[in-house]
């Protein structure tokens, strides 16, 4: 303690003072050594610098002795800093280069690592969010099944897994009486749902069990976003009263947030039950999804086996057509997060092998810089400075351009998380929420921390011993840039400076893997791109251009009955039709690409009957007769519907090509005259004639493979959901308002679901791979550059090192064709073991890219080809420069200056 | 055993004892850092070879402690030098690391003597 006390005062006490004071008395030390030899019979000069000599390295032992009176650690530590910071601001060339490669490579880690981070890794903001988990049924073929209210009833009861469950299911209900009809999104849940995502309220309260009693008043729970954006944020509104589908719900509360678990934002929330209570049937599905909070301790697999066994019991006491069905859970952070985990995780995978690129890039330029160094560090070690000092110095200064790069990464990254958020496809859980928060930043220091130690250790590697006279002489006698390389054996640098041929060694197989790992990401990029392209030029099966959607759902209260929803479309087709400018009008239950919309079991009814467990399933399409035509969707054979196809008339289907390759591979014509039974596993729907097969139209989105599908007219079983496809003769986009008006004239209340040209909704259903092409095509580029960078480095170093040896073949005679091909040979050599091993790694890692595939082989030979030429195109064009300088190169100067 | 002690290396210094033997070398008059460095080596029979770049370490500690203290003063053959002088407290250090280091020493001897 006393000694701590006294070194602080003496280190804020006037430490020149201290310092000049031991200066004066090792001088006076020298003096008395030298007195004593000069006693002896030296001469004074002689005995002065024997006694120098005995003494040993002054400024070492000052400093040394300095190290006892204060903080050494933080002394050094302030030196060290200082001196890096002059280090850099020697080299501004080289400093530049290296922050703007390294903050290229850790601010794309970090935005790319802030969406995964948000999106992936963040725990969802629920209480004891781990526990929850999504619930559904399923089938052996089918998975994503609704559970009906029954199965949920008894799974909510019977189970002994769960602490809690609840229903939740989203409904379209138009909102009257507040100015224009709107269409709203009513969340659907039981009162345990808005427990389980931890809701609270900002103002009333939420639903509860009280709501769900029968004879209970019809309650709602706003949710924050609408009661502020639709109803002006009153603050009288709990206990106001909101018409929705002609029915009045009293306002109980206002929700604080929106926990974010339905597919599109939720304006209010409804209590489900009293939708429900009147269904005894097991098999009657409506959309309702399940969510459940494990009990501490229960495993997912034990869960399931829980509801299996409900679902049993319920088969053996209440059998039915769905027997066979079991239940599917998946805990719900991975199941939000499905689709779009693929695509993080390849981008993710490629910023970093961007990043690798980048840090093997500056590793390379240090190296590279060290052996120009080996002059300084011989000069340093002269006077005075140990090996343990140079080596933390050094360390210190690639920390401190690490450090640089990390922050002008973090504001890099800043500025992509912008761009990210700003263009990523809407329907990614949570990445409006990104943000670089304190894991982000704490992820890109020590991705900074990392790229610094490795970037300050490679060059320490190969470090051999300091050959101070040699190193001397050499860097007095050789130009900088051949310092280290023509210096002789010994003349390798103590400290970060290497040279000869293990450092051009280690230098060549940083650029060999920055190539290998560039064309991985080409390769990549290019199956992308040609994914991407595939899915935009393929083509669709209709003519997708120059058509209006207009999508309507009829609200039950007005339009219950078939026949007034039917005269309604038909209505406001005829209408549409006399619009100027339209040419063909007709309705469709599920557009093209429009997602899991309807589907149903059925039966090929010459095959031999299937176990229930494995009947078929296919996409179910309703459509007008009209609707091929209007669509441009080609009939292969048989024929289309017509008007006489009508309810009362024999049942009629036409098939897609998938189905009857499916059932008659090989027959053209062999589906027509066919029949096919629907329905549930019993099969009860009716039995139709196949009369006509239909050209493909992928029903998933433009990069799927089209399913089996049958479509069937309107009539015999109507919807009130339909989206009426205008066709135009020109642009759709005009005829918008006119379409609109046209809506409102047949039902004023009636509120639009959408209205956009065709193409437009298509091309949203490429968002996701367009964002994660984009994506992966800019890192694609930016692994390019920097391996550019790093091709022309290496090459101008060779140049620099060999230019002796250059002068002396031009001088005896060699053209400079030979030249200029000794130098392209060496680009070609690092480019050729570049690309052979990162194409055998691309052939290695291509089944990761099988998901994100389409259209073209994950193992795409001609997709290689390109990728390949194109990496070498750029090793060659970075060689460019270099071997143009080796060529022109003036052998009489250059020689001359060596006999210098 | 097989390395046999080579008579002519010098003795390097173990951990703390350069420190006590620089009390020692102060404990009848104040010194300067050359003559500690001759007195040393001439008190050892040269058998200890005092390197500078531990010794002015050392006395910087030793200074820090408030064992030693030092002070400028003119040498008898007229020539300014730093002089150090024991303290109070530095002379009863000495005495405890004295009697420490006998005790160390005979313990090293009884185990080093060779057995019988």
């Amino acid at each position: 303690m006393r000694a701590w006390w006294s070194r602080l005062c003496r280190t804020l006490a006037g430490r020149q003072a201290l310092a000049d004071d031991l200066a004066a008395e090792i001088e006076a030390h020298l003096d008395l050594a030298a007195a004593e030899s000069s006693d002896v019979g030296m001469s004074p000069a002689a005995a002065r610098d024997a006694a120098r000599r005995r003494f040993g390295n002054v400024t070492l032992i000052r400093e040394r002795a300095r190290e006892a009176w204060g903080f050494p650690a933080l002394d050094a530590l302030g030196r060290d800093l200082r001196l890096g910071l002059r280090g850099i601001r020697a080299a501004p060339g080289f400093s530049c280069v290296v922050i703007l490669t390294l903050a290229l490579g850790i601010g794309a880690t970090t935005a790319i690592f802030s969406v995964v981070h948000a999106v992936l890794l963040a725990p969802l903001p629920y209480p004891d969010a781990e526990r929850l988990v999504w619930l559904e049924e399923a089938t052996p073929q089918a998975e994503g099944i609704s559970v009906t209210w029954v199965n949920y009833l008894h799974w909510r009861r019977e189970n002994h897994s769960f602490a809690e469950m609840a229903g939740f299911e989203a409904m379209h209900l138009t909102l009257t009486g507040r100015g224009e009809p709107l269409l709203t999104r009513a969340g659907a849940v039981t009162s345990g749902f808005l427990r389980l995502v931890g809701m609270r309220p900002a103002g009333g309260r939420l639903l509860d069990d009280r709501d769900e009693q029968a004879g209970a008043p019809a309650a709602a729970v706003l949710g924050h976003r609408f009661w502020l954006e639709k109803l002006g944020g009153d603050p009288a509104i709990v206990g106001a009263t909101l018409v929705l589908d002609g029915k009045p719900y009293q306002v109980v509360g206002v929700a604080a947030r929106d926990p974010g678990l339905f597919r599109k934002p939720i304006d209010y929330y409804l209590p489900l039950a009293p939708f429900r209570t009147a269904t005894l049937d097991r098999a009657r599905h409506g959309s309702m999804r399940v969510l459940g909070r494990l009990r501490p301790g229960v495993t997912l697999a034990a869960a399931r086996a829980d509801l299996d066994l409900v679902l049993r019991r319920l088969a053996r006491i209440d059998p039915g057509p769905e027997d066979q069905h079991h239940a599917f859970a998946a805990f719900l952070a991975p199941h939000l997060t499905r689709e779009i985990r693929p695509t993080l995780l390849v981008l993710m995978s490629a910023v970093g092998l961007v990043l690798l690129i980048a840090t093997a890039n500056v590793a390379s330029l240090v190296l590279a810089r060290s052996t120009t160094r080996v002059k300084e560090m011989a000069v340093r070690t002269a006077i005075g400075a140990g090996r343990a000092h140079l080596v933390r110095q050094l360390l210190t200064e690639n920390l401190l351009l690490a450090a640089l790069g990390g922050a002008s990464g973090v504001l890099l990254a800043r500025w992509g998380l912008l761009f990210l958020t700003g263009m990523g496809p809407a329907e990614v859980p949570r990445l409006a929420e990104t943000r670089l928060d304190s894991p982000v930043l704490l992820f890109a220091g020590a991705l900074t921390s990392l790229t610094g130690l490795l970037v300050g250790l490679v060059p320490l590697w190969t470090s051999g011993k300091l050959d101070l006279v040699s190193a001397l002489k050499d860097g007095s006698r050789l130009s900088p840039g051949a310092a280290g390389g023509v210096g002789g054996a010994g003349a390798i640098g103590a400290i970060g400076a290497i040279g000869g041929r293990c450092g051009t060694s280690l230098r060549s197989a940083l650029v060999v893997s920055e190539i290998a790992l560039t064309l991985v990401l080409a390769f990549a990029s290019g199956l992308l791109l040609r994914s991407l392209i595939a899915a935009q030029t393929l083509d669709p099966g209709f003519r997708a251009q120059r058509v209006l959607a207009l999508e309507l759902v009829l609200p039950p209260s007005r339009y219950a009955s078939p026949p007034v929803a039917r005269g309604f479309y038909q209505r406001l087709e005829e209408d549409l039709r006399a619009l100027p400018g339209v040419t063909a009008v007709s309705a469709v239950l599920c557009p093209p690409a429009a997602g899991d919309c309807n589907d149903s079991f059925y039966a090929v009814l010459d095959r031999p009957a299937p176990a229930p467990g494995e009947l078929p399933v296919a996409a179910v399409n309703f459509a007008d007769p009209s609707y091929f035509g209007t669509m441009g969707i080609a009939l292969r054979r048989g024929r289309a519907f017509t008007a006489a196809d009508r309810a009362g008339a024999p049942c009629v289907v036409i098939v897609n090509e998938t189905f009857a390759r499916k059932w008659w591979p090989g027959e053209g014509g062999g589906a027509v005259g066919r029949g096919i039974q629907l329905g549930g596993p019993a099969l009860d729907g009716p039995r139709c004639e196949i009369v006509g097969v239909a050209g493909d139209v992928s029903q998933l989105g433009l990069d799927a493979e089209p399913l089996p599908e049958i479509d069937l007219p309107f009539a015999p079983s109507e919807s009130a959901a339909r989206v009426v496809m205008v066709r135009t003769a020109g642009d759709p986009e005009p005829l918008v308002p006119a379409v609109r008006h046209r809506v409102a004239m047949l039902d004023r209340s009636l509120a639009i679901e959408s209205l956009r040209p065709l193409a437009q909704s298509l091309a949203a259903t490429l968002a996701r791979r367009r964002f994660g092409t984009l994506l992966l095509t800019l890192f694609a580029g930016l692994a390019m550059t920097l391996a550019g960078v790093g091709v022309y480095g290496l090459l101008s170093y060779w140049v620099s090192a060999r230019e002796e040896s250059i002068a002396i073949r031009v001088a005896l005679g060699a053209p400079r064709g030979a030249i200029l091909r000794w130098v392209g040979g060496q680009a070609l050599a690092l480019a050729a073991a570049g690309t052979a091993l990162g194409a055998a790694a691309s052939w290695a890692a291509s089944r990761w890219a099988e998901s994100l595939v389409f259209g073209v082989s994950p193992r795409s030979l001609s997709t290689m080809a390109m990728a390949v030429a194109a990496v070498i195109g750029i090793a060659i064009l970075a060689a460019l420069v270099p071997a143009r300088r080796a060529a022109r190169l003036n052998p009489v100067q250059r020689l001359r200056r060596l006999g210098q | 055993m097989t390395t046999v002690d080579e008579p002519l290396e010098r003795l390097q210094f173990l951990d703390g004892t350069l420190e006590v033997l620089i009390l020692r070398s102060l404990q009848l008059a104040p010194n300067h850092a050359y003559g500690i460095t001759q007195f040393l080596e001439r008190q050892s029979a040269n058998e200890f070879v005092v390197d500078n770049g531990s010794l002015y370490p050392a006395l910087q500690r030793l200074l820090q402690r408030g064992w030693i203290s030092s002070q400028w003063k003119t040498s008898p053959n007229a020539r300014r030098a730093k002089y150090y002088r024991l303290t109070p407290l530095g002379r009863r250090q000495l005495v405890a690391a004295t009697s420490k280091w006998r005790r160390f020493v005979a313990a090293m001897g009884r185990v080093l003597a060779p057995e019988g």
